[in-house]
């Protein structure tokens, strides 16, 4: 085919089908981050004259440090235990094929049904000691009053079950999903090398399967710190006051719904938005999970087809 | 990009096996623990589904995992129905409805981004989508603040509106739609198809369409599942009880009804935890049933892109 009759594609349909999209990514992506800028600098009953400062501001607020603490204590046990726990249960799923482990990977998947006010609801019944199905375990622990376990000191720990048992089943099945991509070939000759399953599991397959296991950390890390359904609704119509303003984005919501402070607020989201950001990009571009995806401009891919061309030439 | 959970390695079949595999105690303390975790799972959910068989007396001295009667369901749909002159039925339509249109809006806008990106040469396709992916990466929880004044300041705060156009961003969709497209589209075809005198338009409903029906499956699965028990959202964007989803409904019985907090007090008609649980299952149960049905579409769409045939 000659350079003359190759057909210059009609861009600007192109753009009409891709604008939806892209209004709805600069709508609801890009320009609730422009506002919440401009709205941080605005007056507000904290900062009476206005200014940057107010990110000063937010990190002197007396809820700040106990709220950091809080959600520090609460990713500390809940992002480690999600991916011992994950990887552990998803190696053990893929030691052999035993046909009765389809059911196992079916009931794994219930509790990730189980999220939000349902969560709620389901975790109060099971940790009300007259009420749960595990009652029985619970008063051979000498625990028959809803008083010994709902109280703030005990909180860290309700949330993060509450979060490990809503997320941990759907993870499972996608990290063993990720583990049928090994190569068979591979598990075969380490196997013919003597290898045995325990061995397989943590010098073969885990390796193997690490840009997910960090994209999982990465995702469960952002997901975590961003806690706001549960402790909201424990502390709302649960057992009033037990955590009042316990997560950042409590705080955040406090500021702006019970205080009425938008700019506090915003800065606070802001804040907040930076580690999850540099999670993103460091998925993005320090991982190869997504080493499929082509960066390139059509400039650059042009430029090397010819120097492809050139150097075959 | 596709994962069969079946296919496993060739085992060599030269081996014969006349012996059966010895199995070791480490085999089956594994196995005794899987299935230990695979029952705990399903416990909770369980007590869910059997508690409004229940009278609330019964809920907290029978057995929790026993079954009282089919009547027990009808009582507590009843009690349900009439509690605050049938605001439920509100909740039930307005969950449904928001989700039809979520689903629909962002199936289409995610599949064709997918399709302009793969199939054309346009220019910001990086920015496009590395945009995307952080989209993709980053909670939507954290932008809901930023997302409230912004809708303030355009007077959509308690129109369903609201929800419905925030939700309605689907980075995950256009992703998963350029890798689809992408994988099971070869540009030579669009090519050819252009020298026929085909539109780019006519290119995305004659070669493209045909080919989504799977694409289109997951994107609304996929859409469904992640905005049917969405609280946080609708809870900070519609404020009035009629404009509540099922999932927020469920948060205002926790505190307005003496069901889990007696101290609330009573309500006209008894909502007690019977009555809570069955609004629990409307909301938990249609998430569960699509995600049994659909458990490989859930993994091969989460790890999309980055796994191969």
């Amino acid at each position: 085919m000659s350079k003359g009759h190759v057909h210059k594609p009609k861009n600007l349909l192109m753009i009409v089908m891709l604008s939806p999209y892209l209004a709805l990514l600069f709508l609801f992506g890009v320009l609730p981050l422009i506002m919440a800028v401009i709205n941080v600098p605005s007056k507000s009953p904290s900062n009476p004259n206005g200014g940057w400062h107010v990110f000063k501001i937010v990190l002197h607020d007396f809820r700040l440090v106990p709220a950091m603490w809080h959600v520090l204590g609460f990713m500390a046990l809940f992002v480690p235990l999600m991916i011992f726990f994950v990887v552990a249960m998803s190696l053990m799923l893929d030691t052999d094929t035993a046909p009765w482990k389809k059911w196992v990977r079916l009931a794994y998947i219930v509790p990730a049904c189980i999220s939000g006010s349902v969560a709620v609801l389901l975790w109060y019944v099971l940790l009300e000691p007259t009420l749960s199905p595990f009652k029985g375990v619970m008063h051979f622990f000498g625990i028959t009053q809803a008083t010994q376990i709902w109280k703030t000191s005990n909180l860290t720990y309700i949330l993060v079950f509450m979060a490990f048992l809503s997320l941990a089943g759907q993870w499972i099945l996608i990290q063993f999903g990720s583990l049928q991509s090994i190569s068979g070939e591979i598990l075969e000759a380490a196997r013919v090398d003597g290898c045995t399953q325990f061995q397989l599991a943590t010098k073969i397959k885990l390796p193997l399967i690490r840009k997910y296991v960090i994209y999982m950390g990465v995702l469960v890390f952002a997901g975590g710190l961003q806690i706001f359904v549960e402790p909201q609704l424990l502390n709302s119509s649960v057992y009033h006051g037990i955590a009042q303003q316990w997560s950042f984005d409590q705080l955040s919501y406090s500021l702006a719904f019970d205080n009425g402070n938008f700019g506090e607020a915003s800065a606070l989201s802001l804040m907040l938005l930076v580690p999850s950001l540099i999670g993103a990009l460091l998925v993005i571009f320090k991982t190869d999970m997504f080493e499929d995806v082509n960066f390139k401009s059509p400039k650059k891919l042009a430029k090397e087809a010819k120097k492809r061309e050139a150097a075959t030439a | 990009m596709s994962i069969d959970f079946e296919k496993k390695a060739p085992v060599t079949p030269e081996v014969p096996r006349k012996k059966k595999r010895k199995l070791s105690i480490g085999h089956y303390a594994v196995n005794g623990w899987l299935i230990f975790w695979a029952i705990f799972s399903v416990i909770p959910m369980l007590w869910l589904i059997l508690a409004p068989s229940k009278t609330d007396r019964q809920v907290s001295y029978k057995n929790p995992l026993s079954f009282a009667s089919f009547h027990g369901y009808v009582r507590a749909w009843k009690n349900l129905q009439d509690f605050n002159s049938g605001v439920l039925a509100h909740w039930v339509i307005n969950s449904v409805t928001y989700n039809i249109a979520i689903v629909l809006i962002a199936s289409v806008t995610a599949s064709l981004a997918g399709f302009v990106i793969s199939a054309s040469r346009i220019r910001f396709k990086k920015a496009f989508l590395i945009s995307t992916l952080i989209m993709m990466l980053v909670p939507p929880v954290a932008l809901v603040i930023p997302l409230f004044i912004e809708m303030n300041k355009v007077n959509l705060i308690d129109n369903p509106l609201s929800v419905i156009l925030i939700s309605s961003l689907y980075p995950f969709g256009a992703f998963l739609s350029y890798i689809y497209y992408s994988n099971t589209i070869p540009p030579e075809i669009y090519e050819s198809a252009r020298l026929d005198g085909c539109t780019d338009f006519g290119l995305y409903t004659k070669i493209a369409f045909p080919l989504s029906h799977p694409l289109l499956a997951l994107l609304a699965f996929f859409a469904f599942v992640g905005n049917w028990g969405n609280y946080f959202m609708p809870y900070i964007m519609l404020p009035s009880p009629e404009h509540y989803t099922l999932p927020v409904g469920l948060g205002a019985l926790f505190f307005s009804t003496p069901a889990i907090n007696p101290g609330n007090g009573a309500t006209s008609v008894p909502i007690l935890k019977p009555e809570i649980a069955l609004a629990g299952i409307l909301v938990a149960v249609p998430v569960m049933i699509v995600f049994l049905i659909s458990q490989k579409r859930l993994i091969r769409g989460m790890l999309a892109g980055s796994i191969k045939e």
